[in-house]
C-alpha cells in the first residue's frame, strides 16, 4: 500500500493530505485534522453521525475513502459558521435547544442545511423524509423538527437581508 | 480496515486493462456503499480496487436509437432529478424510498446491479421496464436482458474481467413526456419494509403496463426479496396479456404471482406472510399503474 497526496478544500481552506488508499474520510478528519464534530457512530452507514458535505451534497464520511476527495470541497460542521456568524440552522437549533447529548447535532444541522439548499420551504413531511437516515437517541426528534422548520424561516430572512446589503 | 491498493483510472480502457491483467482479487469500486461495508465485515477481501469514480464514460444519460442509455455510475440521487429518469414512476419511486439522501448521493445503479441482492430496490423496476445491461471487457462488449443477468443471491453472469457500463431501457417503456395521465403506458413500484424509512425490503413489487382501450396490451411484473434473485412473474403476466383489465383477471394474476415466488422465513418475516403480501401488492400496483394510463 502506498500513500498518495491529495489536494482539496476543507471548510474553505486549501489542504493537502497524504493518505493510504484504505483510509476513510471520517478517520482522517477526526485523527489528522482533529475536526471531531464529525462523529463516528456505527461506521457502516446506519446512523448518519458522520455526515459531511462534499461539493455541497451530504454524504457519509464513514463510507467514503479519503483518497477519493481529490479536488473536492469538503464542509464539516466546524466550517458552517462564517466569519464568526452562525448559520441560521445553527441559530434555530440553539433557540429550540434541539439537542441533549449533542452527538447527532452536527449531522442534523448539516442535513438541515443541505435540505434548505434543495428545498427552501420544506413541509414537516419533507423534513422527516430528508432526515430519515440520521438517528437521535435523546430528543425524540420533536425539537429537531421544530428547529428545522424554524431554520427555513430564519434562512429566508437571512437571504433577504444579504440581498439588501 | 484491510489493506488494499486503489487504482483511479480516468478512462474505461484503463480500468478494463487492469481487470484483464489481474486475478480475482481485483474488484470494481463505485459508490462503495456495499463494498466498503463488505470489506469491513470481511465479506469481501480484495487486494486491489478499481475506482470507477473518475471515468466519465460511465456517467451520463443519453437517448440512442430508441433506447435510453443510463451510465452505470449514475447515482440513485440522479434518479430523483434527471428529467429522462423521473418519467418512469416505478424507478422514481424506488429511488425515493432508497436508503436516505446521503447514501443516494454515493450509491450507483451499477453498484445496485453488481451487488445483485434479491432485495436491491432498483432491480424490480428495471426488470419491469425490460432493462438490458451492457457488459464490457477488454476484448468484448455484450448486451443482455437484465433478467438473464441474475443467477442467484449475489451471483451474476458478469465475468471477473467485465464492467457493467450501462443500463438500457427501450423507449416503449416511456411514459408520455407531457403527463403520465395521457399515456397508454405506466409503471408502479412498492417496497414493503418493517418501518417506513431506511428499511430493507420484506418484499417489493414493480409493474409496467401498456393499455389498449379496456384491454391490457402488454404487462411486466417483477418481484424483489421473494426468491434467490430479483425475478419476473412470467406466468402472472401471461394471465393478463391481451385480456380485459378486470377484478377476476387481477385476482388470478396476483394469486399466481404469489405461487411463482419462493420466499424464505427469516427474522424479518415468514415466507407465508411474504407470499400473501405479494398477492396484495401485485394487485395494488397493477391497479395503480392502470389508473395512470389512458
Ligand atoms: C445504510 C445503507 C442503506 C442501504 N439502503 C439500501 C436500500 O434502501 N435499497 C437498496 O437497494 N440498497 C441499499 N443499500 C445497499 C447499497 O447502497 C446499494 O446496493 C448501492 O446501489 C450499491 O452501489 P455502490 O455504487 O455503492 O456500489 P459499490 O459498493 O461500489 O459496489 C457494489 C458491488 O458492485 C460492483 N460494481 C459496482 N459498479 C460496478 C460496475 N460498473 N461494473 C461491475 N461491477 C460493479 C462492485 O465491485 C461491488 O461488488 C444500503 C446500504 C447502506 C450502507
Ligand atoms: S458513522 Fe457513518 S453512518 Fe454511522
Ligand atoms: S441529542 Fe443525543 S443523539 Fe441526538
Amino acid at each position: 500500500m502506498q500513500k498518495k497526496t491529495i489536494l482539496f478544500s476543507l471548510n474553505g481552506e486549501p489542504r493537502e493530505w497524504s493518505v493510504y488508499p484504505n483510509e476513510l474520510l471520517l478517520n482522517v478528519l477526526r485523527e489528522q485534522e482533529f475536526l471531531t464534530g464529525t462523529k463516528y457512530g456505527c461506521g457502516i452507514g446506519e446512523c448518519g453521525a458522520c455526515t459531511v458535505h462534499i461539493n455541497g451534497e451530504p454524504i457519509l464520511s464513514c463510507l467514503t475513502l479519503a483518497i477519493a476527495c481529490e479536488g473536492k470541497e469538503i464542509l464539516t460542521i466546524e466550517g458552517l459558521a462564517r466569519e464568526g456568524k452562525l448559520d441560521p440552522v445553527q441559530i434555530a437549533f440553539l433557540d429550540q435547544t434541539a439537542f441533549q447529548c449533542g452527538f447527532c447535532t452536527p449531522d442534523m444541522i448539516l442535513m438541515t442545511r443541505a435540505l434548505l439548499n434543495e428545498i427552501p420551504n420544506p413541509t414537516e413531511e419533507q423534513v422527516r423524509d430528508y432526515l430519515r437516515g440520521n438517528l437521535c437517541r435523546c430528543t425524540g426528534y420533536a425539537s429537531i423538527m421544530r428547529a428545522a422548520l424554524d431554520a427555513s424561516v430564519l434562512n429566508a430572512h437571512r437571504s433577504v437581508q444579504s440581498n439588501e446589503e | 480496515m484491510r489493506d488494499f491498493d486503489l487504482l483511479q483510472p480516468q478512462h474505461l480502457s484503463d480500468a478494463l486493462d487492469a481487470l484483464a491483467q489481474n486475478d480475482s482479487a481485483i474488484r470494481p469500486l463505485a459508490g462503495g456503499t456495499d463494498m466498503l461495508v463488505d470489506i469491513r465485515a470481511q465479506r469481501a477481501k480484495p487486494d486491489v480496487l478499481v475506482s470507477l469514480q473518475n471515468i466519465s464514460e460511465l456517467r451520463g444519460i443519453t437517448r440512442e436509437n430508441g433506447t435510453l442509455k443510463i451510465g452505470a455510475a449514475t447515482t440513485i440521487a440522479e434518479f430523483l432529478k434527471h428529467p429522462e429518469l423521473t418519467k418512469h414512476d416505478a424507478l422514481r419511486y424506488a429511488a425515493y424510498v432508497f436508503a436516505n439522501p446521503m447514501i443516494r448521493n454515493s450509491a450507483t445503479i451499477g453498484g445496485n446491479i453488481g451487488s445483485a441482492s434479491p432485495a436491491g430496490d432498483m432491480l424490480p423496476p428495471l426488470l419491469a421496464l425490460d432493462a438490458h445491461i451492457e457488459l464490457v471487457s477488454k476484448n468484448e462488449a455484450r448486451v443482455m436482458p437484465l433478467s438473464d443477468f441474475f443467477l442467484g443471491p449475489r451471483k451474476t453472469a458478469k465475468r471477473a474481467n467485465e464492467l457493467i457500463t450501462s443500463i438500457q431501457l427501450p423507449v416503449i417503456s416511456y411514459q408520455s413526456p407531457v403527463s403520465s395521465l395521457q399515456s397508454p403506458v405506466s409503471s408502479a413500484f412498492y417496497k414493503l419494509g418493517l418501518r417506513q424509512a431506511d428499511a430493507i425490503s420484506l418484499i417489493s413489487v414493480a409493474v409496467w403496463i401498456q393499455r389498449d382501450g379496456e384491454k391490457i396490451r402488454d404487462v411486466r411484473i417483477a418481484l424483489g426479496a421473494v426468491a434467490p434473485r430479483p425475478m419476473r412473474a412470467i406466468r402472472a403476466e401471461e394471465i393478463l396479456r391481451g385480456e380485459i383489465f378486470n377484478e377476476m383477471n387481477l385476482k388470478e394474476s396476483a394469486r399466481i404471482a404469489s405461487e411463482e415466488c419462493s420466499p424464505i422465513d427469516d427474522l424479518r418475516a415468514s415466507a407465508n406472510y411474504r407470499r400473501r403480501m405479494i398477492a396484495v401488492y401485485v394487485r395494488r400496483m397493477l391497479e395503480q399503474a392502470w389508473s395512470k394510463t389512458q
